[in-house]
């Protein structure tokens, strides 16, 4: 049986709520919330954060696509962040939107991120201190990115449809009824327009939540390590493709492999269910 | 209420609702939310919804109908009390589990305020287009749509209060 790491790959991309706390001021970082509740940073947020939202601010407004270097350099200009500015996302929903936005600043190239372990849950029932002020930060002057990490970090159609008929690690991270093809939709969501229920063929299931605790947190590397190499079929030599329904959830499962479990062939396939779902001819199966 | 609701013209668009469209509370309230800029319409959405406890049943209140459920559109349980005066005008109270959204709790608060004292159905008549004037386009999203489900709720009490009527009637 093989040997599982004890320390997470990268550790220093996971800040602790305590330690959070105490460097609420530091120069050069930029503590960043992203929520699914969409006011639910008006109504409180950690002092010092600023607000990205996953669709206004990070979405193009007409396309399904993310939005273009020239904008992300805007966004991040208007925030006080240059490509030096260590980012620290937490949110709600044990930090699923942080995730998402995390792998889109990846996707851009910014470095620099970090994810608050256990997000705005956490902070929350520790306590700590909230306010409604929103910060003003001088505002910089981040160069429109080059190039955009699509190749690197991002799956599209044909790539998980390749992916399938290779028979490589596929991970759907869904609940089981969503995999199972007996909804189309979360538990406790609207429907969001998907035609078909099922999964990708050869896709495994293995909810987003199994590599959570109770309290938003990560668990520790050796149960993420059995989870994903020795149940999901993972190895670090095979490129890995996880999806979701539109690309959020498989967002932290993909920080889960990339940062805490240090793979680096592992992509998210954005377009998720949403797309394969209603793809004229998408091959699906169903079942467990 | 209720003048002009929804009729098509002869092109088959919608007419454009007068104020008259919506009782005059909630009007207000409609009024209120399109005259501000995108920054305070979010402060006063969070102003509702920090509101929103003060729509809690209070002790002694009696009831016509109550239906306290989760559902699956929605995060958390949402409890509608519905309470008809001697007069038929409606006075809705309504409890939020700690999971609904913002937005859900601001809407709570908005038709708990905008609808008092309506008929129940006046409130069934009710489009349902005023919520968007409300929230804004910015914040309509595709996980948004909860926004209609306070809304869907009051209504779906009424129509319950109302058929009981009839039957009552018939029989």
């Amino acid at each position: 049986m093989a040997t599982h790491p004890t320390q997470y790959a990268r550790p220093e991309a996971l800040v602790e709520t305590d330690w959070l706390e105490k460097h609420l001021k530091d120069d050069g970082m930029r503590i960043v919330e992203s929520n699914e509740d969409v006011l639910l940073y008006d109504t409180g947020h950690i002092p010092g954060a600023v607000h990205i939202d996953w669709r206004a601010d990070l979405q193009d407004p007409v396309i399904r696509d993310y939005i273009s270097p020239e904008k992300f350099a805007e966004l991040c200009s208007r925030n006080g962040i240059t490509p030096d500015t260590t980012c620290v996302f937490y949110g709600d929903k044990a930090n699923w939107w942080a995730c998402y936005a995390l792998w889109a600043f990846r996707l851009f190239g910014h470095e620099k991120v970090k994810i608050l372990n256990g997000g705005r849950d956490k902070w929350k029932a520790e306590q700590r201190s909230m306010t409604r002020e929103v910060p003003k930060y001088p505002r910089t002057n981040y160069p429109v990115p080059t190039k955009r990490f699509d190749k690197e970090i991002r799956a599209f159609f044909d790539e998980a449809l390749a992916q399938s008929k290779a028979g490589k690690p596929l991970i759907d991270v869904r609940s089981p009824g969503e995999y199972k093809g007996e909804i189309t939709h979360m538990p406790e969501y609207p429907q969001e327009g998907v035609l078909r229920g099922g999964h990708v063929p050869g896709a495994k299931s293995m909810p987003w939540k199994t590599a959570t605790n109770d309290d938003a947190t990560f668990k520790p590397a050796s149960e993420l390590a059995k989870i994903y190499f020795e149940q999901c079929g993972v190895k670090p030599d095979i490129d890995t493709v996880v999806y979701c329904r539109i690309g959020e959830r498989s967002s932290h499962t993909w920080f889960v492999l990339t940062y805490l479990l240090g793979l680096d062939n592992v992509r998210n396939y954005d377009g998720s269910w949403t797309e394969w779902g209603n793809k004229v001819g998408a091959p699906i199966e169903k079942g467990a | 209420m209720s003048k002009g609701c929804g009729k098509l013209d002869e092109a088959g668009t919608a007419e454009t609702r007068s104020d008259e469209t919506y009782p005059a509370k909630l009007n207000k309230i409609i009024n209120l939310f399109e005259s501000l800029p995108e920054d305070e319409r979010r402060e006063t959405l969070v102003s509702y919804a920090d509101n929103a406890k003060k729509q809690e049943p209070r002790e002694g209140e009696n009831f016509n109908l109550v239906d306290v459920r989760k559902d699956e559109e929605c995060m958390d349980t949402v409890g509608v009390y519905l309470h008809v005066d001697e007069n038929g005008r409606a006075h809705i109270r309504m409890t939020l589990g700690p999971e609904v959204q913002t937005l859900t709790r601001a809407m709570t608060a908005v038709l708990c305020k905008g609808l008092e004292g309506c008929t129940p159905q006046e409130i069934l008549d009710l489009p349902s287009d005023f919520v968007t004037r409300i929230v804004g386009a910015e914040l309509v999203r595709i996980r948004s749509q909860t926004i209609y489900y306070v809304l869907t709720r009051i209504k779906s009490i009424c129509k319950v209060y109302l058929d009981r009527q009839r039957m009552a009637r018939v029989a």
